[in-house]
């Protein structure tokens, strides 16, 4: 799905997409410099505990094992400090490794 | 080690692959590829590398076939419920091509093992279920400079990520530590652990011939739900308790 000016684009994988029972939601935006944690909470408020455990510890920080995808790219440093400054597409990824 | 006619003519067909060509038929031949169970992604895996012509397969997997092991193991039979899963394994890989060899370590990825096992191989591939494994793998594959191709699967995604030491992210840069939440049992479809195991075969026999292009500090996902495929960019963390002192 293609979004609009102001929207992004949030696509979930594996036990993510499992636990929301959507892969992909898209949010408007009026403000440039959106938290991704103030999102992330908003998230976890709709989709409910099951995602929001894989989203977040035990210390209701982020999971290290999160990788945050911004425009195809992973995002690295503080996942607590990152902003959707122009970024038009975040993709949550929770492990997986099959066998 | 030149190849002979039997060579040529088993393998006509991919020496007019571009790039490919007689030279990397030599390079695959003389390599030697670890793979990490004997599963829905390291059986075809296994079979892909036998069909390409590797020279030497080790198959590290403990445990026997279960029945509800065939919808994704398609190398094995329904009279090899029961048996040990690597030895079944080796047997239809041996019978397919009987000029690859074949190793079969009747063990998982251990603390103990781990250093030997990778140390027999050129190119290792993780196709465990459990992190525990492929975490052993790869700080072995980063501490002996060898690459390692893992290959991961859940419902209808998966996903491939070449690790070169030195030049590419390790595992642990990705994650940091183990996964609280990833569970032994996982829902499936054979065909997209054939899927996974089959561009992961792809990445390490480019790898290993040289020729293409690998994707190198780019994870490969696909979701067969939508049949959407992307490489997603992805970096080393300098702070990676793995690889952070590793350069090339």
């Amino acid at each position: 799905m293609m979004p609009l000016m102001g929207q992004v684009n949030f696509s979930y994988t594996g036990q993510l997409a499992a636990a929301a029972g959507v892969a992909e939601v898209v949010l408007d935006f009026s403000d440039d410099a959106v938290p991704l944690r103030r999102v992330l909470d908003e998230l976890a408020s709709r989709h409910g505990s099951k995602w929001g455990e894989l989203i977040f510890d035990d210390a209701g920080q982020v999971r290290s094992t999160l990788l945050v995808i911004f425009d195809g790219a992973q995002v690295s440093g503080d996942k607590e400090d990152l902003t959707l400054d122009g970024v038009k597409s975040v993709m949550l990824m929770t492990p997986i490794a099959g066998g | 080690m030149p190849l002979t006619d039997l060579d040529r003519s088993l393998y006509e067909w991919q020496l007019d692959v571009p790039g490919f060509g007689e030279s990397g038929q030599e390079k695959l031949r003389s390599s030697t590829a670890l793979i990490s169970r004997a599963g829905g992604l390291g059986g075809p895996l296994a079979f892909s590398l036998a069909a390409a012509g590797i020279g030497k397969l080790v198959i590290a997997h403990a445990g026997d076939l279960r029945l509800d092991d065939l919808n994704r193991q398609i190398l094995m039979r329904h009279d090899d419920v029961g048996k040990p899963r690597a030895e079944s394994l080796a047997a239809t890989l041996r019978a397919f091509n009987p000029q690859v060899e074949v190793e079969v370590i009747p063990e998982n990825i251990t603390e103990a093992n781990a250093a030997e096992l990778v140390a027999k191989a050129d190119i290792v591939f993780g196709a465990a279920p459990l992190f525990e494994e492929r975490f052993l793998m790869n700080r072995e594959c980063v501490r002996q400079g060898k690459p390692l191709i893992d290959c991961a699967m859940f419902s209808l995604e998966g996903q491939i990520l070449p690790i070169v030491p030195g030049q590419t992210p390790c595992l642990a840069c990705l994650y940091p530590e183990i996964p609280e939440h990833w569970k032994r049992r996982f829902p499936v479809i054979g065909a997209v652990s054939a899927l996974a195991a089959n561009i992961g075969a792809m990445e390490g026999i480019k790898l290993l011939a040289g020729f293409g292009e690998v994707s190198l500090n780019r994870m490969i996902y696909f979701d067969t739900a939508t049949m959407r495929f992307q490489q997603i960019q992805v970096q080393r963390n300098p702070d990676c308790a793995v690889c952070q002192h590793v350069s090339l």
